[in-house]
């Protein structure tokens, strides 16, 4: 049965979300988004429905964030209720409803990252948990770990330096560079406290992409295997199987491509079974 | 007619303060921020705004510091606000956590470094407005308060009490229709958008009346001449500015 970290907001059902929600959580630069890319077509091409997510990607405030923080001027507790107002408007409009289809939910940091953000910039811990004691606990957190010497290149070399990826609002006077170590540094601690109070599965994200990417799909298999839906999903393979038997006994199959009335059958059996799963809803489409 | 006075409660503390890494602001006696708030509520329709010009402009006269904030007009958020509004996507969870974002802002920006600096600031409706809607549209009433618990507290939050009719009728003569949250369409309650606003306005004026004892609000009768109001308001403030003569500048 699916929990939240304790209050559930109005008008949200958790009893029916048989989908997946798997979180990819870690500092920047330690390669989520590469991750997310390979995992994607990794679950689609076994045939799950896949949802990517992260953070700021909301119709409702993604934008604003964008534009606030173009400037110099956004403050801490803003910047805070500014990214839960994001985190809510897509667990409540993107991430329930995905789950409630039977969705594999990926997402691209979760409330951790948020948390961590807020605690750096000297945040109650008492008020955010609060705020995000509406969020749904996930099936799985992996937590790509890199240590801040083996950051910092990855950093550099890539992208370069970010105002708000180097904790610039929290160090002013500084050069990038010892605020980026010293923001970065500070994360890490949290992210380590975090992955300890909440279980985070630990990936060392030092490691070649490739192996991150063989050692997630081993984690993800792990949380599908314990899936219990997975009886019923093989109980409908048995039977189609058993189906196609029968079919196949009674009468040839039909060389044209037109579907027989034994096949018929089996595709309204196999969509009422989806149906009954609770997959039945319109199936969601992430823009 | 009796004037609850809000003197229960501390001018400034903070509701629950955040960790800040500035010095502590230069205190004056034991009154926290050199400045003053004081803050107006009420359903709509009860004659707050015109309380609060009318205190605005005697305070200038008298030669304060004044600073006015207004409920959801950050510059950094309220066209979020606006988009949300206007595409009818936001839930009771987003649509309270978008004004909060909002006040948050105006807090960090201007309510809070002003007060610091001694001035008077007042604002047209404060936290008191998210936690009578956001409980309304069936936020949890624990949740909410604790969301603002950033909000300076206010040297007199002034509760403008009027009843629904007198409130809507004032309304009905000077408007025609009402905005789609604002009359909590999205609550369902009716498709009439009056009737609607009269059960939200309704389930909003019941929060208020709850709130009174629970945060010391200073409750007015807002169905008294405008003139008595306005005399009873400034006696009140006038107490609250005794010992803060720093706080006026030169005109």
């Amino acid at each position: 049965m699916r929990q939240t970290y304790g209050k559930l907001l109005p008008g949200m059902k958790i009893s029916d979300l048989s989908g997946k929600l798997i979180v990819i959580e870690g500092t920047d630069g330690v390669g989520r988004t590469t991750q997310i890319n390979l995992l994607k077509p990794w679950l689609e091409e076994q045939g799950h429905a896949v949802l990517d997510t992260g953070m700021t990607r909301s119709p409702l405030a993604g934008e604003g964030i964008r534009r606030a923080k173009e400037g110099n001027n956004l403050g801490r507790v803003t910047q805070s209720l500014f990214y839960a107002t994001d985190f809510v408007d897509r667990l409540e409009n993107e991430i329930v409803p995905a789950l409630r289809s039977g969705f594999i939910v990926l997402t691209d940091r979760y409330v951790y990252s948020l948390m961590a953000r807020a605690f750096v910039r000297g945040m109650d811990s008492k008020w955010i948990r609060s705020i995000y004691s509406v969020a749904l606990k996930p099936d799985a957190t992996f937590y790509l770990r890199l240590s801040i010497d083996q950051l910092i290149p990855r950093v550099v070399f890539s992208r370069g330096f970010d105002y708000w990826e180097s904790g610039m609002d929290l160090y002013p006077g500084r050069d990038m560079y010892d605020c980026f170590c010293n923001y970065q540094t500070a994360l890490l601690a949290e992210f380590d406290r975090l992955s300890e109070e909440y279980k985070f599965d630990v990936i060392e994200a030092s490691a070649d992409a490739e192996h991150v990417f063989e050692r997630l799909k081993a984690g993800i298999f792990q949380v599908l295997e314990a899936d219990s839906r997975k009886e019923y999903i093989s109980a409908i393979d048995a039977k189609t199987i058993s189906i196609s038997a029968a079919a196949g006994n009674g009468k040839p199959a039909p060389a044209t491509p037109t579907t027989s009335g034994a096949d018929f059958e089996l595709i309204l059996r196999s969509i009422m079974a989806h149906a009954a799963n609770g997959n039945g809803k319109t199936a969601y489409s992430h823009k | 007619m009796e004037i609850t006075s809000g003197n229960g409660f501390g001018p400034f503390e903070v509701f629950l303060p955040i960790h800040s890494a500035a010095r502590k602001p230069q205190r004056q006696g034991d009154d926290g921020y050199p400045g003053r708030l004081f803050i107006v509520e009420g359903i709509d329709g009860s004659g707050k705004s015109t309380q609060l010009d009318l205190l605005h402009k005697w305070l200038e006269s008298k030669g304060y510091g004044v600073v006015f904030s207004e409920w959801n007009s950050s510059p950094l958020v309220k066209d979020t606000t606006k988009f949300g509004k206007k595409k009818k996507m936001l839930t009771a969870a987003t649509f309270s956590l978008i004004h909060a974002t909002d006040f948050a802002d105006r807090t960090e920006k201007s309510i809070l470094p002003l007060l610091k600096a001694g001035a008077v600031v007042l604002c047209d409706r404060y936290v008191y407005t998210a936690f009578a809607r956001d409980v309304a549209r069936g936020m949890d009433r624990e949740w909410v308060r604790e969301l603002y618990q950033f909000a300076v507290k206010p040297t007199v939050a002034f509760y403008f009490r009027v009843p629904l009719e007198t409130a809507i009728g004032r309304l009905l003569d000077g408007r025609n229709g009402f905005k789609y949250y604002e009359a909590g369409m999205d609550l369902d309650l009716s498709d009439d958008p009056a009737e609607s606003f009269r059960l939200f306005q309704g389930m909003i004026l019941k929060e208020y009346e709850e709130m009174v004892p629970e945060f010391g609000l200073t409750v007015i009768d807002a169905t008294l001449p405008i003139e008595v109001q306005q005399a009873q308001v400034r006696q009140i403030a006038k107490t609250h500015l005794d010992n803060a003569s720093n706080v006026r500048v030169q005109r």
